[in-house]
Protein backbone atom coordinates (compact mmCIF):
# COMPACT_ATOMS: atom_id res chain seq x y z
CA UNK A 1 0.00 0.00 0.00
CA UNK A 2 1.20 3.47 -0.70
CA UNK A 3 0.69 6.41 1.57
CA UNK A 4 -0.54 9.70 0.19
CA UNK A 5 -0.02 13.34 0.97
CA UNK A 6 -2.23 16.24 0.11
CA UNK A 7 -0.52 18.79 -2.13
CA UNK A 8 0.15 20.02 -5.60
CA UNK A 9 1.75 18.16 -8.42
CA UNK A 10 5.12 19.46 -7.30
CA UNK A 11 4.58 18.41 -3.68
CA UNK A 12 7.05 15.91 -2.33
CA UNK A 13 5.59 12.45 -2.48
CA UNK A 14 5.17 10.51 0.69
CA UNK A 15 7.19 7.38 1.26
CA UNK A 16 5.31 4.11 1.12
CA UNK A 17 4.63 2.91 4.63
CA UNK A 18 3.72 -0.70 4.03
CA UNK A 19 5.29 -1.48 0.71
CA UNK A 20 5.39 -5.26 0.40
CA UNK A 21 8.89 -6.58 0.75
CA UNK A 22 9.32 -10.24 0.07
CA UNK A 23 12.15 -12.24 1.57
CA UNK A 24 13.46 -13.03 -1.89
CA UNK A 25 13.57 -9.38 -2.98
CA UNK A 26 15.72 -8.72 -6.03
CA UNK A 27 19.16 -7.36 -5.37
CA UNK A 28 18.72 -4.50 -7.80
CA UNK A 29 16.87 -1.70 -5.95
CA UNK A 30 13.36 -1.22 -7.20
CA UNK A 31 12.59 2.02 -9.00
CA UNK A 32 9.56 4.12 -8.10
CA UNK A 33 7.35 6.43 -10.07
CA UNK A 34 4.80 9.01 -9.06
CA UNK A 35 1.23 9.61 -10.16
CA UNK A 36 -1.48 12.03 -9.13
CA UNK A 37 -5.14 12.44 -9.87
CA UNK A 38 -7.59 15.33 -9.92
CA UNK A 39 -6.88 16.07 -6.22
CA UNK A 40 -3.13 16.47 -6.88
CA UNK A 41 -2.28 13.97 -4.17
CA UNK A 42 0.89 12.25 -5.30
CA UNK A 43 1.18 8.49 -4.98
CA UNK A 44 4.53 6.75 -5.02
CA UNK A 45 4.25 3.45 -6.82
CA UNK A 46 6.89 0.87 -7.68
CA UNK A 47 7.64 0.07 -11.29
CA UNK A 48 6.59 -3.52 -10.57
CA UNK A 49 3.12 -2.44 -9.44
CA UNK A 50 2.76 -0.05 -12.36
CA UNK A 51 3.38 -2.87 -14.80
CA UNK A 52 -0.32 -3.71 -14.45
CA UNK A 53 -1.11 -0.49 -16.32
CA UNK A 54 -0.25 -0.78 -19.99
CA UNK A 55 -0.64 3.00 -20.34
CA UNK A 56 1.80 3.93 -17.55
CA UNK A 57 4.16 1.12 -18.47
CA UNK A 58 4.26 2.48 -22.02
CA UNK A 59 4.89 6.02 -20.75
CA UNK A 60 7.76 4.86 -18.54
CA UNK A 61 9.34 2.89 -21.39
CA UNK A 62 9.04 5.81 -23.80
CA UNK A 63 10.21 8.56 -21.44
CA UNK A 64 13.15 6.68 -19.95
CA UNK A 65 12.91 8.72 -16.70
CA UNK A 66 15.49 8.47 -13.96
CA UNK A 67 14.05 8.22 -10.45
CA UNK A 68 14.86 11.90 -9.80
CA UNK A 69 13.13 12.99 -12.98
CA UNK A 70 10.15 10.80 -12.12
CA UNK A 71 9.96 12.35 -8.65
CA UNK A 72 10.00 15.84 -10.10
CA UNK A 73 7.39 15.02 -12.75
CA UNK A 74 4.58 12.85 -11.42
CA UNK A 75 2.32 11.44 -14.13
CA UNK A 76 -0.78 13.61 -14.05
CA UNK A 77 -4.19 11.94 -14.43
CA UNK A 78 -6.44 14.95 -14.12
CA UNK A 79 -9.45 12.99 -15.32
CA UNK A 80 -9.29 10.54 -12.39
CA UNK A 81 -10.65 11.39 -8.94
CA UNK A 82 -8.12 11.11 -6.13
CA UNK A 83 -9.96 8.39 -4.20
CA UNK A 84 -10.36 6.33 -7.38
CA UNK A 85 -6.67 6.65 -8.22
CA UNK A 86 -5.92 5.58 -4.66
CA UNK A 87 -8.01 2.44 -5.19
CA UNK A 88 -6.17 1.69 -8.43
CA UNK A 89 -2.75 2.23 -6.86
CA UNK A 90 -3.72 0.02 -3.91
CA UNK A 91 -4.85 -2.73 -6.24
CA UNK A 92 -1.65 -2.52 -8.29
CA UNK A 93 0.45 -2.73 -5.11
CA UNK A 94 -1.57 -5.65 -3.74
CA UNK A 95 -1.19 -7.60 -6.97
CA UNK A 96 2.43 -6.68 -7.68
CA UNK A 97 4.28 -9.65 -9.10
CA UNK A 98 1.47 -12.02 -8.09
CA UNK A 99 -0.74 -14.14 -10.33
CA UNK A 100 -4.15 -12.51 -10.38
CA UNK A 101 -6.86 -14.62 -8.70
CA UNK A 102 -10.04 -15.49 -10.67
CA UNK A 103 -12.20 -13.29 -8.43
CA UNK A 104 -11.57 -10.06 -6.56
CA UNK A 105 -14.02 -9.21 -3.82
CA UNK A 106 -12.33 -5.99 -2.71
CA UNK A 107 -13.92 -3.79 -5.35
CA UNK A 108 -16.23 -0.99 -4.30
CA UNK A 109 -19.86 -1.94 -3.88
CA UNK A 110 -21.21 1.58 -4.48
CA UNK A 111 -22.32 1.80 -8.08
CA UNK A 112 -21.16 5.40 -8.55
CA UNK A 113 -17.64 4.59 -7.36
CA UNK A 114 -17.55 1.47 -9.50
CA UNK A 115 -18.50 3.50 -12.58
CA UNK A 116 -15.63 5.93 -12.00
CA UNK A 117 -13.28 3.04 -11.24
CA UNK A 118 -14.21 1.29 -14.50
CA UNK A 119 -13.51 4.48 -16.48
CA UNK A 120 -10.16 5.00 -14.73
CA UNK A 121 -9.08 1.39 -15.11
CA UNK A 122 -10.04 1.43 -18.76
CA UNK A 123 -8.09 4.66 -19.29
CA UNK A 124 -5.04 3.28 -17.49
CA UNK A 125 -5.36 0.01 -19.43
CA UNK A 126 -5.24 -2.36 -16.44
CA UNK A 127 -6.62 -5.43 -18.09
CA UNK A 128 -7.12 -7.78 -15.12
CA UNK A 129 -8.70 -5.12 -12.93
CA UNK A 130 -10.98 -4.12 -15.79
CA UNK A 131 -12.12 -7.74 -16.07
CA UNK A 132 -12.92 -7.84 -12.33
CA UNK A 133 -14.80 -4.55 -12.56
CA UNK A 134 -16.83 -5.73 -15.56
CA UNK A 135 -17.72 -8.94 -13.73
CA UNK A 136 -18.84 -6.82 -10.78
CA UNK A 137 -20.99 -4.71 -13.10
CA UNK A 138 -22.58 -7.88 -14.52
CA UNK A 139 -23.20 -9.17 -10.97
CA UNK A 140 -25.38 -6.12 -10.23
CA UNK A 141 -28.27 -7.58 -12.18
CA UNK A 142 -28.04 -11.19 -10.99
CA UNK A 143 -31.55 -12.46 -10.35
CA UNK A 144 -33.15 -9.10 -11.20
CA UNK A 145 -36.33 -8.57 -13.18
CA UNK A 146 -36.22 -6.63 -16.49
CA UNK A 147 -37.55 -3.51 -14.80
CA UNK A 148 -34.98 -3.78 -12.03
CA UNK A 149 -32.22 -4.16 -14.64
CA UNK A 150 -33.55 -1.09 -16.44
CA UNK A 151 -33.48 0.82 -13.17
CA UNK A 152 -30.04 -0.32 -12.00
CA UNK A 153 -28.33 0.21 -15.34
CA UNK A 154 -30.40 3.27 -16.29
CA UNK A 155 -31.51 1.82 -19.63
CA UNK A 156 -33.93 4.20 -21.37
CA UNK A 157 -37.06 2.88 -23.01
CA UNK A 158 -37.41 3.09 -26.81
CA UNK A 159 -39.64 6.14 -26.39
CA UNK A 160 -37.04 7.86 -24.21
CA UNK A 161 -34.29 7.02 -26.70
CA UNK A 162 -36.36 8.42 -29.57
CA UNK A 163 -37.13 11.60 -27.65
CA UNK A 164 -33.44 12.05 -26.78
CA UNK A 165 -32.46 11.50 -30.40
CA UNK A 166 -34.98 14.09 -31.58
CA UNK A 167 -33.70 16.54 -29.00
CA UNK A 168 -30.08 15.94 -30.05
CA UNK A 169 -30.99 16.50 -33.71
CA UNK A 170 -32.83 19.70 -32.83
CA UNK A 171 -29.86 20.94 -30.82
CA UNK A 172 -27.41 20.06 -33.60
CA UNK A 173 -29.62 21.91 -36.11
CA UNK A 174 -29.71 25.00 -33.90
CA UNK A 175 -25.93 24.89 -33.41
CA UNK A 176 -25.35 24.54 -37.14
CA UNK A 177 -27.68 27.48 -37.81
CA UNK A 178 -25.83 29.51 -35.18
CA UNK A 179 -22.46 28.71 -36.72
CA UNK A 180 -23.72 29.69 -40.21
CA UNK A 181 -25.03 32.99 -38.84
CA UNK A 182 -21.73 33.67 -37.05
CA UNK A 183 -19.75 32.87 -40.20
CA UNK A 184 -21.97 35.23 -42.20
CA UNK A 185 -21.43 37.93 -39.56
CA UNK A 186 -17.64 37.44 -39.76
CA UNK A 187 -17.74 37.72 -43.56
CA UNK A 188 -19.49 41.08 -43.29
CA UNK B 1 -49.57 8.96 16.32
CA UNK B 2 -46.60 10.11 18.38
CA UNK B 3 -44.53 13.13 17.50
CA UNK B 4 -41.66 10.90 16.38
CA UNK B 5 -43.96 8.84 14.11
CA UNK B 6 -45.28 12.05 12.55
CA UNK B 7 -41.75 13.25 11.84
CA UNK B 8 -40.83 9.86 10.35
CA UNK B 9 -43.96 9.83 8.17
CA UNK B 10 -43.15 13.34 6.92
CA UNK B 11 -39.57 12.36 6.18
CA UNK B 12 -40.73 9.27 4.29
CA UNK B 13 -43.14 11.42 2.28
CA UNK B 14 -40.34 13.88 1.37
CA UNK B 15 -37.97 11.02 0.57
CA UNK B 16 -40.51 9.45 -1.82
CA UNK B 17 -40.93 12.77 -3.61
CA UNK B 18 -37.19 13.23 -4.11
CA UNK B 19 -35.62 11.86 -7.29
CA UNK B 20 -33.80 8.61 -6.70
CA UNK B 21 -30.15 9.12 -5.97
CA UNK B 22 -27.98 8.38 -8.97
CA UNK B 23 -25.40 6.63 -6.77
CA UNK B 24 -27.85 3.76 -6.40
CA UNK B 25 -27.66 3.24 -10.14
CA UNK B 26 -25.03 2.55 -12.76
CA UNK B 27 -25.21 4.36 -16.12
CA UNK B 28 -24.11 1.35 -18.13
CA UNK B 29 -24.70 2.88 -21.55
CA UNK B 30 -22.34 5.74 -20.73
CA UNK B 31 -19.38 3.37 -20.54
CA UNK B 32 -16.96 3.30 -23.48
CA UNK B 33 -18.25 0.80 -26.03
CA UNK B 34 -15.47 -1.78 -25.51
CA UNK B 35 -15.98 -1.76 -21.73
CA UNK B 36 -19.73 -1.90 -22.09
CA UNK B 37 -19.41 -4.98 -24.29
CA UNK B 38 -17.08 -6.63 -21.80
CA UNK B 39 -19.62 -6.04 -19.02
CA UNK B 40 -22.42 -7.52 -21.11
CA UNK B 41 -20.11 -10.38 -22.03
CA UNK B 42 -20.14 -11.53 -18.39
CA UNK B 43 -23.92 -12.00 -18.31
CA UNK B 44 -25.37 -15.47 -18.36
CA UNK B 45 -27.71 -16.69 -21.09
CA UNK B 46 -30.97 -15.64 -19.41
CA UNK B 47 -29.57 -12.27 -18.38
CA UNK B 48 -28.44 -11.63 -21.96
CA UNK B 49 -31.98 -12.30 -23.17
CA UNK B 50 -33.57 -10.08 -20.51
CA UNK B 51 -31.13 -7.25 -21.18
CA UNK B 52 -31.60 -7.43 -24.96
CA UNK B 53 -35.38 -7.19 -24.49
CA UNK B 54 -35.14 -3.87 -22.63
CA UNK B 55 -34.94 -1.64 -25.70
CA UNK B 56 -33.92 -1.53 -29.35
CA UNK B 57 -30.60 0.02 -28.30
CA UNK B 58 -29.96 -2.70 -25.73
CA UNK B 59 -30.73 -5.31 -28.38
CA UNK B 60 -28.41 -3.78 -30.97
CA UNK B 61 -25.61 -3.56 -28.36
CA UNK B 62 -26.13 -7.21 -27.41
CA UNK B 63 -25.94 -8.21 -31.06
CA UNK B 64 -22.46 -6.68 -31.35
CA UNK B 65 -21.04 -9.54 -29.30
CA UNK B 66 -20.33 -12.81 -31.05
CA UNK B 67 -21.83 -15.13 -28.46
CA UNK B 68 -21.10 -18.78 -28.18
CA UNK B 69 -24.22 -19.94 -30.09
CA UNK B 70 -26.60 -21.96 -27.93
CA UNK B 71 -28.46 -25.02 -29.13
CA UNK B 72 -32.09 -23.90 -29.15
CA UNK B 73 -35.02 -26.26 -28.63
CA UNK B 74 -38.73 -25.69 -28.22
CA UNK B 75 -40.00 -28.59 -26.16
CA UNK B 76 -43.44 -30.13 -25.87
CA UNK B 77 -44.15 -28.40 -22.55
CA UNK B 78 -43.85 -24.89 -23.98
CA UNK B 79 -40.28 -24.44 -22.87
CA UNK B 80 -37.50 -22.79 -24.82
CA UNK B 81 -34.35 -24.64 -23.86
CA UNK B 82 -30.86 -23.36 -24.55
CA UNK B 83 -27.64 -25.28 -24.10
CA UNK B 84 -24.07 -24.24 -24.73
CA UNK B 85 -21.75 -26.80 -26.26
CA UNK B 86 -19.05 -25.55 -23.87
CA UNK B 87 -21.20 -26.34 -20.83
CA UNK B 88 -23.37 -29.37 -21.65
CA UNK B 89 -24.46 -29.93 -18.04
CA UNK B 90 -26.27 -26.60 -17.87
CA UNK B 91 -29.65 -25.92 -19.48
CA UNK B 92 -31.19 -22.46 -19.64
CA UNK B 93 -34.95 -22.69 -19.81
CA UNK B 94 -37.61 -20.09 -20.55
CA UNK B 95 -40.91 -21.59 -19.46
CA UNK B 96 -44.39 -20.14 -19.85
CA UNK B 97 -46.38 -21.14 -16.81
CA UNK B 98 -49.36 -20.11 -14.79
CA UNK B 99 -48.55 -21.09 -11.23
CA UNK B 100 -51.04 -19.76 -8.71
CA UNK B 101 -48.40 -19.66 -5.99
CA UNK B 102 -46.27 -17.25 -8.02
CA UNK B 103 -47.35 -13.67 -7.42
CA UNK B 104 -44.62 -12.06 -9.49
CA UNK B 105 -43.25 -12.77 -12.96
CA UNK B 106 -40.62 -13.22 -14.25
CA UNK B 107 -39.42 -15.68 -11.66
CA UNK B 108 -35.99 -17.28 -11.54
CA UNK B 109 -35.40 -20.80 -10.32
CA UNK B 110 -32.49 -23.24 -10.50
CA UNK B 111 -32.63 -26.99 -10.05
CA UNK B 112 -29.60 -29.18 -9.53
CA UNK B 113 -29.98 -32.80 -10.55
CA UNK B 114 -26.71 -34.66 -10.04
CA UNK B 115 -24.16 -33.14 -12.39
CA UNK B 116 -26.84 -31.24 -14.32
CA UNK B 117 -28.23 -27.80 -13.59
CA UNK B 118 -31.40 -26.27 -14.98
CA UNK B 119 -31.81 -22.52 -14.75
CA UNK B 120 -35.40 -21.43 -15.27
CA UNK B 121 -36.86 -18.10 -16.22
CA UNK B 122 -40.58 -18.46 -15.60
CA UNK B 123 -42.80 -16.16 -17.61
CA UNK B 124 -46.53 -15.78 -17.26
CA UNK B 125 -48.65 -17.89 -19.61
CA UNK B 126 -51.58 -15.68 -20.47
CA UNK B 127 -53.48 -18.50 -22.09
CA UNK B 128 -51.80 -18.43 -25.48
CA UNK B 129 -48.17 -19.14 -24.73
CA UNK B 130 -47.44 -20.39 -28.27
CA UNK B 131 -48.07 -16.88 -29.61
CA UNK B 132 -45.65 -15.46 -27.03
CA UNK B 133 -43.08 -18.14 -27.75
CA UNK B 134 -42.79 -17.27 -31.47
CA UNK B 135 -41.43 -13.71 -31.07
CA UNK B 136 -39.32 -14.81 -28.13
CA UNK B 137 -37.61 -17.51 -30.22
CA UNK B 138 -37.14 -15.06 -33.10
CA UNK B 139 -35.52 -12.62 -30.68
CA UNK B 140 -33.22 -15.27 -29.18
CA UNK B 141 -32.15 -16.53 -32.62
CA UNK B 142 -31.38 -12.97 -33.72
CA UNK B 143 -29.41 -12.01 -30.62
CA UNK B 144 -27.33 -15.18 -30.48
CA UNK B 145 -27.16 -15.58 -34.27
CA UNK B 146 -28.12 -19.18 -33.80
CA UNK B 147 -30.88 -21.11 -35.56
CA UNK B 148 -33.47 -23.25 -33.84
CA UNK B 149 -32.03 -26.74 -33.58
CA UNK B 150 -35.13 -28.64 -32.65
CA UNK B 151 -38.79 -27.90 -32.31
CA UNK B 152 -41.82 -29.70 -31.01
CA UNK B 153 -44.77 -28.69 -33.12
CA UNK B 154 -47.44 -28.10 -30.53
CA UNK B 155 -50.10 -26.73 -32.85
CA UNK B 156 -50.72 -26.10 -36.53
CA UNK B 157 -49.87 -22.39 -36.36
CA UNK B 158 -46.27 -23.29 -35.51
CA UNK B 159 -45.90 -25.06 -38.87
CA UNK B 160 -46.68 -21.95 -40.91
CA UNK B 161 -44.54 -19.82 -38.60
CA UNK B 162 -41.61 -22.23 -38.92
CA UNK B 163 -41.91 -22.44 -42.71
CA UNK B 164 -41.61 -18.64 -42.87
CA UNK B 165 -39.05 -18.14 -40.14
CA UNK B 166 -36.69 -21.07 -40.55
CA UNK B 167 -37.61 -23.67 -43.16
CA UNK B 168 -34.52 -25.77 -42.47
CA UNK B 169 -34.25 -27.37 -39.07
CA UNK B 170 -32.27 -30.20 -37.54
CA UNK B 171 -34.92 -31.91 -35.49
CA UNK B 172 -38.69 -31.81 -35.25
CA UNK B 173 -41.35 -33.75 -33.40
CA UNK B 174 -44.96 -33.29 -34.42
CA UNK B 175 -47.30 -33.66 -31.46
CA UNK B 176 -50.31 -35.89 -31.18
CA UNK B 177 -53.32 -34.87 -33.25
CA UNK B 178 -51.66 -31.79 -34.75
CA UNK B 179 -51.36 -33.10 -38.27
CA UNK B 180 -53.98 -33.01 -40.98
CA UNK B 181 -53.56 -34.17 -44.57
CA UNK B 182 -52.98 -30.58 -45.62
CA UNK B 183 -50.36 -29.77 -42.98
CA UNK B 184 -48.60 -33.10 -43.55
CA UNK B 185 -48.14 -32.09 -47.17
CA UNK B 186 -47.02 -28.59 -46.12
CA UNK B 187 -44.35 -30.13 -43.90
CA UNK B 188 -43.08 -32.60 -46.49
CA UNK B 189 -42.89 -29.95 -49.20
CA UNK B 190 -41.81 -26.83 -47.29
CA UNK B 191 -39.83 -27.93 -44.28
CA UNK B 192 -36.39 -29.45 -44.53
CA UNK B 193 -35.78 -31.50 -41.41
CA UNK B 194 -32.25 -32.80 -41.53
CA UNK B 195 -31.50 -35.07 -38.56
CA UNK B 196 -34.71 -36.25 -36.96
CA UNK B 197 -38.39 -36.06 -37.83
CA UNK B 198 -40.94 -37.69 -35.60
CA UNK B 199 -44.72 -37.89 -35.70
CA UNK B 200 -46.95 -38.76 -32.80
CA UNK B 201 -50.36 -40.28 -33.58
CA UNK B 202 -52.29 -38.29 -36.14
CA UNK B 203 -55.97 -37.65 -36.67
CA UNK B 204 -56.24 -38.20 -40.38
CA UNK B 205 -58.53 -40.29 -42.47
CA UNK B 206 -57.43 -43.89 -42.26
CA UNK B 207 -57.73 -44.15 -46.03
CA UNK B 208 -55.10 -41.44 -46.45
CA UNK B 209 -51.82 -42.78 -47.82
CA UNK B 210 -48.61 -40.81 -48.05
CA UNK B 211 -46.39 -41.69 -50.99
CA UNK B 212 -43.83 -38.85 -50.85
CA UNK B 213 -40.46 -39.31 -49.19
CA UNK B 214 -39.54 -37.79 -45.83
CA UNK B 215 -35.96 -36.70 -46.55
CA UNK B 216 -34.45 -36.85 -43.09
CA UNK B 217 -31.71 -39.03 -41.57
CA UNK B 218 -33.90 -40.45 -38.84
CA UNK B 219 -37.68 -40.78 -38.85
CA UNK B 220 -40.00 -42.12 -36.18
CA UNK B 221 -43.73 -42.44 -36.81
CA UNK B 222 -46.41 -43.56 -34.40
CA UNK B 223 -49.65 -44.82 -35.88
CA UNK B 224 -47.78 -45.02 -39.17
CA UNK B 225 -50.59 -46.56 -41.27
CA UNK B 226 -50.33 -43.63 -43.68
CA UNK B 227 -46.72 -44.28 -44.69
CA UNK B 228 -46.55 -46.41 -47.81
CA UNK B 229 -43.92 -48.74 -49.21
CA UNK B 230 -42.82 -46.30 -52.00
CA UNK B 231 -42.32 -43.62 -49.36
CA UNK B 232 -39.85 -45.92 -47.59
CA UNK B 233 -38.14 -47.31 -50.67
CA UNK B 234 -37.58 -43.98 -52.39
CA UNK B 235 -36.27 -42.22 -49.28
CA UNK B 236 -32.70 -41.92 -48.11
CA UNK B 237 -33.40 -42.41 -44.41
CA UNK B 238 -30.84 -44.17 -42.22
CA UNK B 239 -33.06 -44.79 -39.21
CA UNK B 240 -36.72 -45.69 -39.82
CA UNK B 241 -39.04 -46.49 -36.93
CA UNK B 242 -42.61 -47.35 -37.85
CA UNK B 243 -45.04 -48.06 -35.04
CA UNK B 244 -48.60 -49.19 -35.80
CA UNK B 245 -47.50 -49.90 -39.35
CA UNK B 246 -49.66 -51.49 -42.03
CA UNK B 247 -46.73 -52.88 -43.97
CA UNK B 248 -47.48 -56.49 -44.93
CA UNK B 249 -44.97 -59.37 -44.93
CA UNK B 250 -44.92 -58.97 -48.73
CA UNK B 251 -43.94 -55.30 -48.30
CA UNK B 252 -41.16 -56.28 -45.91
CA UNK B 253 -40.04 -58.90 -48.43
CA UNK B 254 -39.79 -56.13 -51.05
CA UNK B 255 -37.78 -53.97 -48.61
CA UNK B 256 -35.34 -56.84 -48.04
CA UNK B 257 -35.00 -57.60 -51.76
CA UNK B 258 -34.48 -53.94 -52.69
CA UNK B 259 -31.85 -53.56 -49.99
CA UNK B 260 -30.17 -56.75 -51.24
CA UNK B 261 -30.03 -55.42 -54.80
CA UNK B 262 -28.40 -52.25 -53.47
CA UNK B 263 -30.23 -49.63 -55.54
CA UNK B 264 -32.61 -48.50 -52.85
CA UNK B 265 -32.41 -48.00 -49.10
CA UNK B 266 -28.71 -47.32 -49.58
CA UNK B 267 -28.32 -45.41 -46.31
CA UNK B 268 -30.37 -47.77 -44.17
CA UNK B 269 -28.77 -48.53 -40.80
CA UNK B 270 -31.69 -49.52 -38.62
CA UNK B 271 -35.39 -50.08 -39.06
CA UNK B 272 -38.15 -50.88 -36.60
CA UNK B 273 -41.51 -52.20 -37.79
CA UNK B 274 -44.33 -52.79 -35.35
CA UNK B 275 -47.35 -54.23 -37.11
CA UNK B 276 -50.19 -56.72 -36.76
CA UNK B 277 -51.23 -59.69 -38.86
CA UNK B 278 -53.92 -62.30 -39.07
CA UNK B 279 -51.45 -64.81 -40.48
CA UNK B 280 -49.81 -67.37 -38.29
CA UNK B 281 -46.18 -66.58 -37.56
CA UNK B 282 -44.76 -69.39 -39.74
CA UNK B 283 -46.68 -68.18 -42.78
CA UNK B 284 -45.69 -64.59 -41.97
CA UNK B 285 -41.98 -65.44 -41.78
CA UNK B 286 -42.20 -67.60 -44.96
CA UNK B 287 -43.78 -64.69 -46.84
CA UNK B 288 -41.29 -62.18 -45.47
CA UNK B 289 -38.23 -64.25 -46.47
CA UNK B 290 -39.61 -65.58 -49.77
CA UNK B 291 -36.90 -66.05 -52.43
CA UNK B 292 -34.18 -64.72 -50.15
CA UNK B 293 -31.06 -66.55 -49.13
CA UNK B 294 -31.35 -66.06 -45.38
CA UNK B 295 -28.87 -67.54 -42.93
CA UNK B 296 -29.33 -67.98 -39.20
CA UNK B 297 -26.83 -67.07 -36.52
CA UNK B 298 -27.21 -68.21 -32.95
CA UNK B 299 -24.36 -66.19 -31.45
CA UNK B 300 -23.45 -62.56 -31.92
CA UNK B 301 -20.59 -62.66 -34.36
CA UNK B 302 -19.72 -58.97 -34.26
CA UNK B 303 -23.08 -57.28 -34.73
CA UNK B 304 -23.16 -53.93 -32.87
CA UNK B 305 -25.40 -53.98 -29.83
CA UNK B 306 -26.25 -50.27 -29.89
CA UNK B 307 -27.81 -47.95 -32.46
CA UNK B 308 -27.65 -44.16 -32.50
CA UNK B 309 -31.21 -43.05 -33.20
CA UNK B 310 -30.56 -39.30 -33.41
CA UNK B 311 -28.35 -36.53 -32.02
CA UNK B 312 -29.59 -37.30 -28.52
CA UNK B 313 -30.51 -40.94 -28.19
CA UNK B 314 -28.57 -44.17 -28.53
CA UNK B 315 -30.40 -47.40 -27.76
CA UNK B 316 -29.13 -50.81 -26.71
CA UNK B 317 -30.65 -53.56 -28.82
CA UNK B 318 -32.23 -56.62 -27.19
CA UNK B 319 -29.98 -59.59 -26.77
CA UNK B 320 -31.40 -62.03 -29.33
CA UNK B 321 -30.52 -65.71 -29.47
CA UNK B 322 -31.67 -66.22 -33.02
CA UNK B 323 -30.97 -63.75 -35.79
CA UNK B 324 -31.73 -64.05 -39.50
CA UNK B 325 -29.07 -62.58 -41.73
CA UNK B 326 -29.09 -61.44 -45.33
CA UNK B 327 -25.57 -60.91 -46.65
CA UNK B 328 -24.95 -58.69 -49.67
CA UNK B 329 -22.09 -58.98 -52.17
CA UNK B 330 -20.41 -55.84 -50.73
CA UNK B 331 -20.12 -57.55 -47.36
CA UNK B 332 -22.94 -55.68 -45.64
CA UNK B 333 -25.28 -57.77 -43.53
CA UNK B 334 -28.91 -57.05 -42.78
CA UNK B 335 -29.89 -58.79 -39.56
CA UNK B 336 -33.56 -59.33 -38.76
CA UNK B 337 -34.72 -60.21 -35.30
CA UNK B 338 -37.71 -59.59 -33.08
CA UNK B 339 -40.62 -61.22 -31.38
CA UNK B 340 -44.39 -61.54 -31.61
CA UNK B 341 -47.35 -61.48 -29.26
CA UNK B 342 -50.66 -63.30 -29.79
CA UNK B 343 -53.90 -61.47 -29.05
CA UNK B 344 -57.33 -62.80 -28.24
CA UNK B 345 -58.80 -61.35 -31.44
CA UNK B 346 -56.54 -63.75 -33.38
CA UNK B 347 -54.30 -60.91 -34.39
CA UNK B 348 -50.59 -61.27 -33.88
CA UNK B 349 -48.46 -58.30 -33.02
CA UNK B 350 -45.12 -58.38 -34.80
CA UNK B 351 -42.10 -56.45 -33.49
CA UNK B 352 -39.26 -56.46 -36.01
CA UNK B 353 -35.78 -54.95 -35.95
CA UNK B 354 -33.71 -54.70 -39.12
CA UNK B 355 -30.08 -53.79 -38.52
CA UNK B 356 -27.49 -53.19 -41.21
CA UNK B 357 -23.89 -53.77 -40.27
CA UNK B 358 -20.58 -54.99 -41.57
CA UNK B 359 -18.28 -57.63 -40.13
CA UNK B 360 -15.09 -55.97 -38.83
CA UNK B 361 -11.96 -57.63 -40.19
Amino acid sequence: MSSTEQGTSSAAPAEPTTAPESAAAPEVPESFYYVHGKDKVVHKVSAGALQHSALIHGMISNLGYTEEQAKANPFPFENIDGDILQMVVDWCNQHKGKPTPPEDTNLPKQKEKLFDLVLAVNYLEIKELLTYCCKQVAMMVKGKSPEEIREIWMIPTDAEDEAAEKEAKKRAGKEAAGETAAAAGDAK
Amino acid sequence: MTFLETILACWQHIKDKLPKKSKRRFPLLKLPRVVLLECIGHLDVLEIILFSLLSKRAKSITKLIRWNPPIIHLTNDQQIQLKLSTDPGVTWIIAYVNYKELSKYPYFQSNIMGPEVNHFLLLKDNGNAVEDIKPMIEHICEVFRSPIFGITILNESLIEWLINFQPTIQSSWVCKDVITVKTLERISKNLKVKQFLGFDSVTIDEKFKFTETLPCTSISIHNSFWITLPSILNGNNSIIRLYGSELSPTDINVILKEWYLGWKLRDLEYMVIHTTTLLDTDSYVREMFKDLNMTISVTNDGRPTTVKLNHEWTITLPDEELVNNLTRSDGKILSIFGHYELFADEKTKIFLNLQVWRQQS
